[in-house]
């Protein structure tokens, strides 16, 4: 099924032309990694794909009725006021709070549950904010530079992750300057994007 | 269709181009009106039987709170119609009309300030009034901040449009508070149920007053509008071809 | 909506000084004006209400300065729009919230101070109530301030609020005479609980937009 069909899509702002002419369409259970350099429009690419911001040109059209979207973009979305466990109890449901424990625990994050997420080092506090996406799967993840400041055996398990996420008929899109070592398609986003 | 209307006859372009027809002339009569009322009022309406000559201020002190209020309605309908439609011209207006609305508005309370010396023996008082004017006042100030703080120039359009509306609120507050809350500050002379109360011989320059100043503002708020519109659009090759 | 709501007490309980900074600093400015005048008890009785008033202002605006900026700039925000279709309901959550725990706390503050400069126990809980229905008012309009000056600074968000909440100020300082002077008090809570009401249904309608703007 094709879940998302992008048809000419541009966007500019501020009467800059960030991209324009996109058109692309991502199936179920695929992968569209999304590339380019500094400020092509990748992230701006992605907030539109959610509906945080509106296209100038071009429209998207969804396969499926309340599509169901896990995402983590820059902002970790998570409070430094919080320990890690507080800021799980905040965001979770009751009933899917253990697995995000287990998530927690998988991710090497246990040791410092109790520690104000301020104190955490960049690397452990974008362990904690993926763990919102490893716990709560959807039809579609869309991720916005995942790997960025994850250790070696994290970039690992994420990547694990979302292999049986797509094995298991789920979609994804991301952004990324590191391989994912993922079976994707890609989208390059220039200054005259038509892909 | 209604929608393809209003996108067709509200572009920027047409906006420049058009007022460049009738501009001096507007520019031109509202002056001529403005000096007409003026003159007439100052110089050969009588003298008031309690105020004596100082009520003589009413010719611009009245006008300028009509226009101070006014020129916020008429924001109001442009907000509207930039949240609603989508129109750009309408926050283009918004945005060059909000410094006018600041400038009559201050003229309004300035003038009133004066005003209130030889009549209530202070320069202020808060009554509800002139404190409602202050406070359409401020608001002026808030929207022009508030565009001016946003780079990304069609999210301060939005964000403007947005203030506007909810500010609209006030307009009434200060069209009635005079007859809610009693106050220090005179009731309306001229009213739609009841008519004018206050004397011909004063009620005909002050009349050519108001028109001669409203002529006035529209003919400073299309200069602005246009010179905004040059400003915003300057990517445009039209502005380019035109410029 | 009771999810949000749950969510919101739950960050509060947390962050203290976003919940009881508010109302120990509502306490130290009703006690500082007494102590800083040198009037009699009789003379603090006919102005008292003025400082109570003002303190409410500051503080409501105070209260509601990072209602949203928080989430907005750790992108919590963006996830709640994410996740919940009518954002409206998202506002509504966090201003009723902030209400309850940090409105209705201050309008208790102010009528016990009312007491102590010549308020009869009697007319206590109709100053509680006048107190309420303001802070329900003025949260929803500071709320809307902060809504537009997310991340440019509380002073613009003070501009753009402050025009709005004076005649809220008007209307509170109305309805305490009614109170000292014993006649028209239910009709001007009446006025004021209409507004509270029906500013509580629309703000957060309006805030919503204007986030989702800040969102794009």
């Amino acid at each position: 099924m094709q879940l998302i069909t992008a048809s000419n899509l541009g966007y500019s702002i501020n009467d800059k032309r960030l991209f324009h002419n996109l058109t692309f369409s991502l199936d179920s259970g695929c992968a569209l990694h999304i590339k380019g350099g500094n400020g092509s429009g990748k992230s701006t690419l992605i907030r539109i794909l959610l509906g945080l911001t509106a296209a100038s040109k071009g429209n998207i059209e969804f396969g499926k009725q309340s599509l169901s979207i896990s995402y983590l973009g820059h902002k970790n979305a998570i409070k430094t006021y919080l320990t890690p466990i507080q800021n799980l109890e905040l965001i979770f449901k009751p009933a899917i709070f253990p697995l995000a424990v287990d998530w927690m625990d998988s991710l090497g994050l246990t040791q410092v549950q109790d520690e104000m997420t301020a104190n955490l080092s960049f690397g452990q506090q974008k362990k904690l904010a993926l763990i919102r996406v490893l716990a709560n799967p959807a039809d579609l993840i869309i991720l916005d530079e995942p790997f960025v400041g994850l250790d070696h055996s994290s970039r690992n398990l994420l990547s694990n992750f979302l292999k049986e996420q797509l094995a298991l008929g789920i979609s994804l899109i991301l952004t990324s300057h590191i391989d994912p070592e993922l079976n994707c398609s890609e989208l390059i986003l220039s200054e005259d994007t038509n892909a | 269709m209604f929608t393809s209307f209003i996108h067709r006859f509200s572009a920027p372009k047409s906006f420049v181009e058009v007022t460049a027809i009738f501009f001096p002339y507007v520019m031109t009569i509202g002056f001529l009106v403005l000096s007409v009322g003026w003159i007439w009022g100052l110089a050969f309406a009588p003298e008031d039987a309690i105020q004596g000559n100082s009520y003589r201020i009413i010719f611009l002190h009245v006008p300028a709170s009509i226009y101070a209020q006014l020129i916020y309605f008429f924001m109001s309908i442009c907000a509207l119609m930039h949240l609603v439609w989508r129109v750009k011209l309408a926050a283009y207006l918004i945005k060059a009309a909000a410094p006018v609305g600041v400038i009559i508005t201050f003229i309004a309370l300035f003038s009133g300030s004066i005003w209130g010396i030889p009549t209530w023996g202070t320069w202020w008082q808060w009554d509800a009034r002139i404190t409602s004017t202050l406070i359409l006042f401020i608001m002026y100030l808030g929207i022009i901040t508030l565009h001016s703080s946003f780079s990304n120039a069609e999210k301060a359009d939005r964000l403007m449009s947005i203030l506007v509306v909810v500010g609209v609120v006030n307009i009434p507050i200060i069209k009635k508070s005079v007859d809610w809350w009693s106050t220090l500050h005179q009731p309306a002379s001229i009213t739609v149920s009841e008519g004018a109360s206050i004397d011909p011989s004063m009620l005909y320059p002050l009349a050519i007053s108001a028109l001669g100043m409203g002529l006035t503002l529209i003919a400073l708020g299309i200069m602005t509008s246009r010179l905004y519109i040059l400003t915003r659009e300057k990517n445009k090759k039209w502005v380019q071809s035109y410029v | 909506m009771l999810n949000f709501i749950s969510s919101e007490i739950f960050k509060l309980r947390h962050k203290l000084r976003s919940w009881l900074g508010p109302l120990l600093i509502m306490i130290l400015v009703l006690i500082a004006f007494p102590l800083s005048i040198d009037i009699s008890q009789y003379d603090l009785n006919k102005f008292f209400f003025s400082v109570i008033v003002v303190a409410l202002l500051m503080i409501s605006f105070l209260a509601t300065e990072s209602i949203f900026s928080e989430d907005y700039e750790d992108g919590s925000l963006e996830q709640l729009h994410l996740e919940e279709k009518d954002f409206y309901k998202v506002v509504l959550a966090k201003i009723i919230t902030y209400v309850f725990l940090i409105g209705f706390p201050m309008a208790l503050i102010g009528s016990v101070f009312s007491i102590a400069n010549g308020i009869s126990l009697q007319d206590a809980p109709k100053i509680f109530i006048i107190l309420a229905a303001s802070t329900l008012i003025l949260f929803n309009v500071f709320a809307f301030g902060s809504a537009l000056s997310i991340n440019k600074g509380s002073m613009l968000g003070v501009l753009a609020s402050l025009p709005l909440a004076l005649p809220v100020i008007v209307l509170l300082g109305r309805a305490v005479r009614t109170v000292q002077y014993g006649s028209g008090f239910f009709e001007v809570l009446a006025l004021m609980v209409g507004i509270g009401l029906i500013v509580t249904a629309i703000m957060p309608m309006i805030i919503s937009a204007t986030l989702k703007t800040h969102l794009e």
